[in-house]
């Protein structure tokens, strides 16, 4: 199958979106990134959720984890207000390269996309037929489809 | 030969390359010139890799390692934080202590990157600026180092080229050290003045960290406190126990391996490896100084030159020293300086006036390593530390501070040199 086949349509956000948004975007629809859309509409990067977390969380405390332990409940429960009033681009790593964009063109096969999404760490996979975003595919959606086939030999 | 030093030594400093590179090529043209070979760079006392010094550092890096993991520094941090009831002068009084006296018994790099990030967390808790207080955290480590033998890099090389004890460090440098320390904190008070915004609800956000949940291992905590304490007893015991200071490291860290069963791949991922060879490197390079007899001329000359004038050569060498450990490593200054302070102390016949020289060596390149952003090692850890965290430390944000505090604690050191072993000696 190639990934033409494998793309479904996936939620889009742009470089401007209310973070906060974003981030509920993900909660409710339990996503494992966002693709983001720059100015011109073209797909930019993958927001993963992880990312989300990375910002939300202090750098200190990703350097010390131990650190995390010595919060109170509340303090935990309002880590997500860092997210008011930023935008999808702050929250994006600091340096944001379109060509980090994880993409595969129409005809790639299931090995091409998980090599792509294994090198690049993304759980998300945006398929572009030029400029044109056909859908993504998700690690879980590969998952599916490599064991069904994978399975069925 | 000594333009291949020059040449390495200038390529250390100015970092043009990686220190570490810019030593084993500076150890290597010395080899291919014919100045050194295996014996001289290996077995040799006098011109060789110091292996003291080496598998002390080795050895103190391993302990440190295990004991990180216990969380005991993000538990005495936060811990005295809640004492001080969130006010951030009093906050921050306790960190420098905390600090300094964690340098003194560890290395300083290490105390600040355990230090580091709980400040973060009190100060984010507190709403208050950290700039204050990370640079404030990165000059009591180098001061606290300074007092003791196992301190700062630098003491070890004095210590393994002298021959002095853990507690000759102790009695000499202790006491200016807790003076120097004490006026450092009245300086911070003035300089950091606006830092210190008290606000009764964010105090109150700091009192609800819970301190005790950040340790994660208390039987590891408990061989680790026992471990650390015999391997002090055994630094101040040493000429009773007949055991140099690098076998009491190396015996501490084997005993806390052996106890809390850590893995391997635990305690030496925070070995420092590439500071242990440029360790290495920068003593064959010196060594080579050594054999072809460049130091000994230099420390001819100087003889001939102080006399008896040890007054005058101490106060050149803390100002000096200072003024050098600013701009470059102190690592390799001192390495280079050894040497010819030593053959300064035989030529005075070891008197006690002659000797003192070792402590205005160890005064003036540890305490100069606060005057600016690039002086310790310390300071640039934390700098980086800020950085990644949102918080920019300008060179000259820290420099100011700086050349203010070196200033201050070198004018002290000195007068203290002068009392203690000149004028009341």
């Amino acid at each position: 199958m190639l990934a033409r086949d494998l793309a479904q349509s996936f939620p889009t956000v742009t470089l401007e979106t209310d973070a906060l948004d974003a981030a509920r975007l993900l909660a409710e629809h339990r996503l494992p990134g966002l693709i983001v859309l720059d100015e011109s509409g073209q797909p930019y990067t993958v927001l993963p959720g992880s990312q989300v977390l990375r910002f939300v969380v202090p750098t200190y405390v990703q350097d010390d984890p131990a650190l995390a332990r010595a919060y109170d409940e509340k303090s935990a429960d309002q880590l997500c207000a860092k997210l008011v009033s930023r935008r999808v681009r702050d929250v994006l790593p600091k340096r944001g390269d379109v060509l980090d964009l994880p993409i595969v063109p129409p005809d790639a096969t299931a090995i091409e996309v998980a090599a792509r999404m294994a090198g690049m760490r993304s759980p998300i996979i945006a398929v572009v037929d030029g400029t044109t975003l056909l859908g993504a595919i998700t690690v879980s959606g590969l998952l599916a489809h490599l064991l069904d086939t994978g399975t069925t030999r | 030969m000594i333009a291949a030093f020059v040449a390495a030594y200038v390529l250390i400093a100015t970092e043009r390359i990686h220190r570490v590179a810019a030593a084993l090529t500076g150890a290597a043209a010395m080899v291919l010139l014919g100045v050194v070979d295996a014996h001289t760079a290996f077995f040799s006392e006098e011109t060789g890799v110091d292996w003291n010094v080496i598998f002390l550092l080795l050895g103190m890096m391993i302990i440190v390692s295990v004991i990180k993991q216990t969380g005991v520094f993000e538990y005495i941090a936060i811990w005295s934080a809640k004492r001080a009831r969130g006010r951030p002068f009093a906050v921050m009084v306790t960190l420098i202590v905390i600090t300094a006296v964690a340098s003194a018994l560890l290395d300083n790099v290490t105390t600040v990157l355990l230090i580091a990030p709980v400040t973060l967390l009190v100060c984010d808790r507190l709403g208050v600026r950290p700039i204050p207080f990370l640079i404030a955290e990165a000059m009591a480590s180098n001061i606290g180092g300074t007092a003791t033998l196992i301190g700062d890099p630098p003491n070890i090389i004095i210590a393994s080229k002298s021959g002095l004890t853990f507690n000759d460090f102790l009695f000499n440098l202790a006491p200016i050290i807790i003076v120097l320390l004490g006026v450092f904190v009245l300086m911070c008070r003035v300089m950091f003045r606006s830092a210190f915004v008290y606000d009764a609800q964010r105090a109150a956000d700091v009192m609800e960290l819970d301190e005790r949940e950040v340790i994660t291992d208390k039987r590891l905590l408990t061989q680790c406190g026992v471990v650390l304490t015999l391997v002090m007893i055994g630094f101040i015991g040493h000429s009773i126990f007949h055991l140099e200071p690098s076998i009491v490291a190396l015996l501490g860290a084997g005993a806390l391996v052996a106890v809390s069963r850590t893995q391997p791949n635990e305690f030496l991922e925070d070995v420092e490896w590439p500071t242990l060879v440029f360790f290495m490197g920068l003593f064959v390079m010196v060594g080579a100084l050594v054999e072809v007899g460049v130091m000994s001329d230099i420390g001819n000359w100087l003889t001939d030159s102080v006399g008896d004038r040890y007054l005058l050569a101490g106060t050149g060498l803390i100002w000096g020293s200072a003024a050098l450990s600013g701009i470059v490593d102190n690592i390799p200054y001192v390495a280079t300086m050894a040497p010819i302070v030593n053959d300064l102390v035989h030529a005075g016949g070891g008197s006690d006036q002659a000797n003192a020289l070792w402590w205005a060596l160890a005064l003036g390149s540890d305490l100069g390593g606060n005057a600016t952003a690039v002086g310790a090692s310390a300071n640039v850890v934390i700098i980086g530390i800020a950085a990644r965290n949102g918080h920019k430390i300008s060179f000259w944000h820290f420099t100011k501070y700086g050349l203010i505090v070196t200033f201050v604690t070198i004018t002290i050191a000195w007068a203290y040199f002068w009392l203690r072993y000149f004028a009341f000696a």
